[in-house]
């Protein structure tokens, strides 16, 4: 039956696009923007300027258009991620994993964001950025301090990777697809 | 979309134009709104619900803040889309709903993204919405791309830019004024409306700096301004510039370049120039020629709206200049008949005003055509019009007076009615001939009036005015009709107008005491007790018929005022409170209040027109004599003869204001200082004036009145009195002191010390004047009164006047030193003329009427001379007019 069903998947892919929708939130200088043009492009630059208000971009990744609401993370935004993350396929919430001081910042912002009910049930993918840096968490360590294991309710995924050195890019991108269906 | 926006409702006529915003409501709309979050955008049916949301705001429609905000996030969505009509209606959304919904601020990144983005639409619109949502610490980010977009190559970008410039000076004035060298540099585009956009941003920016102003200006005028909206701009400012230059006379700055924008190609900016020469200040004839030369021309264009442009400002110039306008005659009476009535109308008004004693009666035939076309509020103008233009030509005072009676009668609206009334009232007043006809017009406008304010006017008018005709008694049926039909207030009104014809016309008496006691019996108190009132007055008067007190009493009592001025009396009465001390009518301070912030304002504006001499002065008179009476040092001075208006004796803003009125007796002058303390934390007390008047030979101090305390803000009047020769014509100059004990005032308590300490204020110098002699009474008919004075005294003489700017200026000057009254117009001198005869009236101190024939002449260099002729009731008097001009 399932793989009955992951054929049937499979072969309608071929045929038809499929769209998602994601939201990307996170602390600000997290690497949000920085993550999008490295999913769009895989380019980088160290020029960022603070994103005020939201990005909208749109990636095509195989048969999958993926739109990407880049969100600005200043504390003033923070209050309006919520209505950039209802009904969205997979929520992406970035993570400076150097910069270890930000991290109960982070923690709390993550948690109260996921009690809203109007999120309910929407996949979270955690991602630790920056870990070109040699001060940057393990995963086990970043999982523990954002404490996802007591999130419940979704699924949580969580990866860590590098924007500028393109690491566990691909990674990303593998997940995201595989979601896609979902969305339908 | 398939499904139409319009519910089409078949019972109707297909026939009828249906508005495609039929039925649009915001609760639906709102529901339609939830499109936006739709993962598969459909931007067509997107792009219908934004229309229908714009739509609804622009009728005024509200949004709650919830509302506002959950629509605004909704819009935010559609930045996915890549329709570019969708995005424009998103950026048209976004600006009207930024005021009112909350977090715009989100969207910033987006329209930075459009703003730098290769699409010139999403570019200039991008820059548009983004000036209304930033802030200024955002707006240093974007700055370098604002200045940028100034420059643009495209002319859409530069000319947001430039707009978002103008909107963003408000908020961020330091920001933009480093943009300057940018918008100078769009000044010099090609594109017409680039300049324009930045030729206001350049001007906003250095509106502040006049000196900026004026250089702006003349680099501009040397040339290479194109664009007709631009150049519009530029004469404003041109103006304006020329207006604070305040040069009256002479060689105007920039006056050629306004002359020369008369000659460009583009209409508006030929009328723009046209229209800020004939708004120069003390514009001359020769400046104004060809602007009305152009104005003429537009007269017979085929658009309507150079016609009304032109007709318009042709009717403004005609309150100050009719003779310049006079050229323009005969195209504006083609005009009386054009289809569009706003312009039929000014151009018949401005010929009433243009016009000549001749042509009175054919303009009269041609409005009475078209009364009937128009709205109450230029038919209110064509009355005004006409009440000026009788009192110009007093003689044609029949057909003027048979005109309004006729537009009486008509349907019309409260205001163009009180308007005929009161144009009625004043014909009366000044023309003594009009005053039989015209009465008798409003007793029979009265019989059928739906106004009580109206009727209860004239009741009161007929009462004052109807006895003293020749024949009183065919007044009292209109009257007595209005207590048989009309409500109680008329009613009212009635039966003290009765009782006015009884107390002053004895054979009338006895049939109006009857009429009075069937009053008697009415249903309302207010008539009942009038009735009543006057009934014990009259009869009294009657029994008694030897004592001419009572009869004195009776007509002081029916005719004389109160002697309180009515808003002193009104502010007592609501102070009274019920108790058992019933109200003392003579505790109501007589002090009149003067309101001389009031008056500063009222003398900043702009003269408005040839309006006829206001009731107005005459008023101030009567309470200036009422109150000087009620001082009893100034009571034996006898009767006032004039009252000057207030002259400032201080600067505006200074921390005591003074200004002072010059009462004028035979053998007195006393001046009356009002004063104003403008600190909050002074009280004076025991202010007075000192004066010294050393270069005043003739007058001698003989009595001072002080002020005794003057608290912040609120005005009090200290006095001092001169003695003069009786009847002379004694000219001074006076210097004034103003001394006072200053006590400090605690604000929080309002209480002062207890101990003050003396000051002084140095005022500015007040000079007595011949004019100051000179009453300006109007005479109807100059010729008349002229001939039936007779020559016994006139006296004649030639006097050279130097050179002067102009003829007018000069004519002027002489009715400023005599102060007297121009007649029939005759103070306006033609265009270019080299000679003007000037008719003046007036009465001099003594009652000694005068009237004076001035015959003015220039030569090429500008020298005038001038005969002076005076006739007068005394030869003294007719010499001490040449002694004035001597003097």
């Amino acid at each position: 039956m399932g793989l009955w069903d992951s054929l049937l998947n499979w072969l309608r892919s071929l045929f038809f696009k499929q769209e998602m929708e994601l939201s990307l939130i996170g602390l600000q200088n997290a690497g949000k923007t920085s993550l999008v043009n490295a999913i769009a492009t895989g380019g980088y630059s160290e020029d960022m300027i603070p994103t005020v208000g939201f990005n909208m971009r749109k990636v095509t990744k195989g048969n999958v258009t993926i739109k990407l609401w880049d969100l600005g993370g200043q504390r003033r935004f923070r209050t309006m991620w919520e209505r950039y993350c209802r009904g969205v396929s997979a929520i992406l919430y970035v993570v400076d994993a150097a910069d270890r001081d930000s991290i109960p910042v982070s923690r709390s912002e993550l948690h109260d964001l996921l009690t809203r009910p109007s999120l309910n049930g929407i996949p979270l993918l955690v991602l630790g950025n920056k870990i070109d840096k040699s001060e940057a968490l393990s995963m086990q360590a970043l999982v523990d301090q954002l404490g996802l294991d007591s999130i419940k309710g979704r699924e949580v995924c969580c990866h860590m990777i590098s924007c500028k050195d393109s690491v566990n890019i691909d990674v990303v991108i593998d997940w995201l697809i595989k979601h896609s269906k979902t969305a339908q | 979309m398939a499904q139409p926006l319009v519910k089409k409702d078949d019972d109707r006529d297909d026939e009828e134009e249906y508005s495609p915003f039929l039925g649009i409501e915001k609760g639906s709309v709102l529901q339609e709104a939830r499109v936006f979050n739709d993962p598969q955008l459909d931007a067509r049916r997107c792009s219908q619900v934004i229309t229908k949301l714009l739509y609804l705001l622009n009728q005024g429609e509200t949004f709650t803040k919830i509302e506002a905000t959950e629509v605004f996030f909704s819009v935010t969505k559609l930045f996915q889309s890549k329709d570019s009509g969708l995005r424009r209606m998103v950026y048209l959304i976004i600006k009207e709903l930024s005021p009112s919904a909350d977090e715009v601020i989100i969207v910033t990144s987006s329209l930075m993204k459009d703003m730098n983005s290769k699409t010139d639409m999403y570019r200039a619109n991008a820059i548009r919405v983004l000036s209304r949502i930033i802030d200024g610490t955002l707006l240093t980010q974007i700055e370098r791309y604002l200045k940028q977009a100034i420059v643009d190559k495209n002319s859409v970008v530069a000319s947001a830019a430039l707009v978002s410039g103008v909107h963003l000076l408000e908020t961020n004035p330091d920001i933009v004024k480093r943009w300057s060298n940018e918008v100078q540099e769009a000044v010099q585009s090609r594109a017409a409306l680039v300049q324009f956009h930045a030729l206001a941003l350049l001007h906003q920016i250095r509106q502040n700096d006049r000196l900026a102003v004026s250089k702006l200006v003349t680099s501009l005028t040397r040339g290479n301004v194109r664009s007709p909206l631009a150049q519009c701009l530029l004469i404003r400012y041109t103006s304006q510039v020329i207006r604070e230059s305040g040069t009256q006379t002479g060689e105007r700055p920039f006056f050629d370049f306004l002359e020369a924008s008369l000659r460009q190609k583009a209409e508006m900016v030929i009328f723009e120039a046209a229209r800020a020469i004939t708004e120069l200040n003390g514009v001359t004839s020769r400046e104004l020629t060809p602007a009305i030369t152009v104005l003429q021309l537009f007269l017979s264009s085929s658009k309507p709206v150079l016609r009304f442009a032109a007709v318009r400002t042709l009717n403004k110039v005609a309150m100050a200049h009719p003779l310049a306008v006079t050229n323009c005659n005969i195209d504006m009476e083609s005009l009386i008949s054009d289809q569009n009535r706003s312009i039929a109308t000014l151009a018949i008004t401005t010929l009433l005003k243009t016009g000549n004693e001749s042509s009175v009666d054919r303009l009269m035939k041609q409005i009475t055509n078209f009364m009937s076309d128009i709205s109450d509020e230029f038919k209110i103008v064509v009355v005004e019009a006409i009440r000026s233009l009788c009192l110009k030509f007093p003689l044609k005072y029949r057909s003027l007076m048979s005109f309004l009676s006729n537009i009486l009668r008509e349907e019309g609206g409260f205001d163009f009615k009180k308007a005929i009334v009161d144009s009625i009232v004043l014909l009366i007043r000044d023309i003594p001939d009009a005053k039989e006809s015209g009465l008798l017009h409003l007793c029979e406008f009265i019989e059928d009036c739906e106004f009580t304010y109206l009727s209860t006017q004239i009741l009161h008018f007929i009462g004052n005015e109807g006895p003293k005709t020749s024949d009183p008694s065919k007044y009292i049926r209109y009257i007595y009709n209005r207590v048989i039909l009309e409500n109680a207030t008329v009613r009212a009104a009635a039966v003290s107008t009765l009782a006015k014809f009884g107390a002053l016309v004895g054979s009338l008496k006895p049939r109006i005491l009857i009429l009075l006691r069937r009053c008697l019996y009415d249903i309302d108190d207010e008539v009942r007790d009038r009735a009543t009132l006057y009934l014990d007055t009259l009869a009294s008067g009657e029994s008694e018929a030897t004592n001419d007190q009572t009869d004195e009493d009776v007509k002081g009592f029916l005719f004389g005022s109160l002697g309180i001025p009515l808003n002193n009396l009104e502010t007592s009465l609501q102070k009274y409170e019920v108790s058992k001390e019933p109200f003392d009518i003579a505790s109501v301070p007589k002090e009149v209040k003067s309101q001389p912030l009031v008056e500063k304002k009222a003398a900043g504006k702009k003269p408005t027109g040839l309006g006829p001499p206001a009731s107005k002065p005459t008023s101030a008179v009567d309470a200036y004599e009422r109150l000087l009476s009620s001082i009893p040092e100034f009571s034996s001075f006898g009767k006032l003869f004039k009252s000057s208006a207030p002259v400032e004796l201080t600067e505006a803003e200074t921390e005591y204001s003074v200004n002072v009125v010059k009462h004028v007796y035979d053998g007195h002058v006393v001046l009356q200082y009002n004063c104003t303390n403008t600190i909050p934390e002074q009280l004076l007390e025991n202010v007075t004036v000192l004066v010294d008047a050393s270069e005043a030979e003739e007058f001698s101090e003989v009595a001072v009145w002080p002020l005794k305390s003057l608290p912040y803000d609120s005005p009090g009047q200290t006095f001092v009195a001169f003695e003069k020769p009786e009847g002379a014509v004694s000219a001074g100059k006076f210097s004034n002191l103003l001394k006072f004990i200053v006590k400090e005032v605690d604000p929080s308590t309002g209480e002062a010390e207890e101990e003050g300490v003396e000051d002084e204020y140095q005022l500015e110098e007040v000079e007595i004047v011949a004019a100051d002699y000179m009453l300006k009474v109007p005479v109807s008919n100059f010729r008349n009164a002229w001939e039936a004075m007779g020559d016994e005294n006139e006296r004649v003489d030639e006097y050279g006047l130097g050179p002067r700017d102009s003829l007018s200026e000069a004519v002027s000057a002489v009715i400023n030193v005599l102060g007297m009254h121009p007649c029939e117009g005759s103070e306006v001198v033609p265009n270019n003329s080299r000679s003007h005869t000037c008719l003046l009236s007036g009465v001099f101190i003594g009652n000694a009427k005068v009237l004076v024939r001035l015959a003015f002449g220039i030569d090429a260099s500008k020298h005038v001379a001038m005969k002076l002729a005076v006739r007068s009731d005394d030869p003294s008097v007719s010499e001490a007019i040449h002694d004035i001009v001597n003097g």
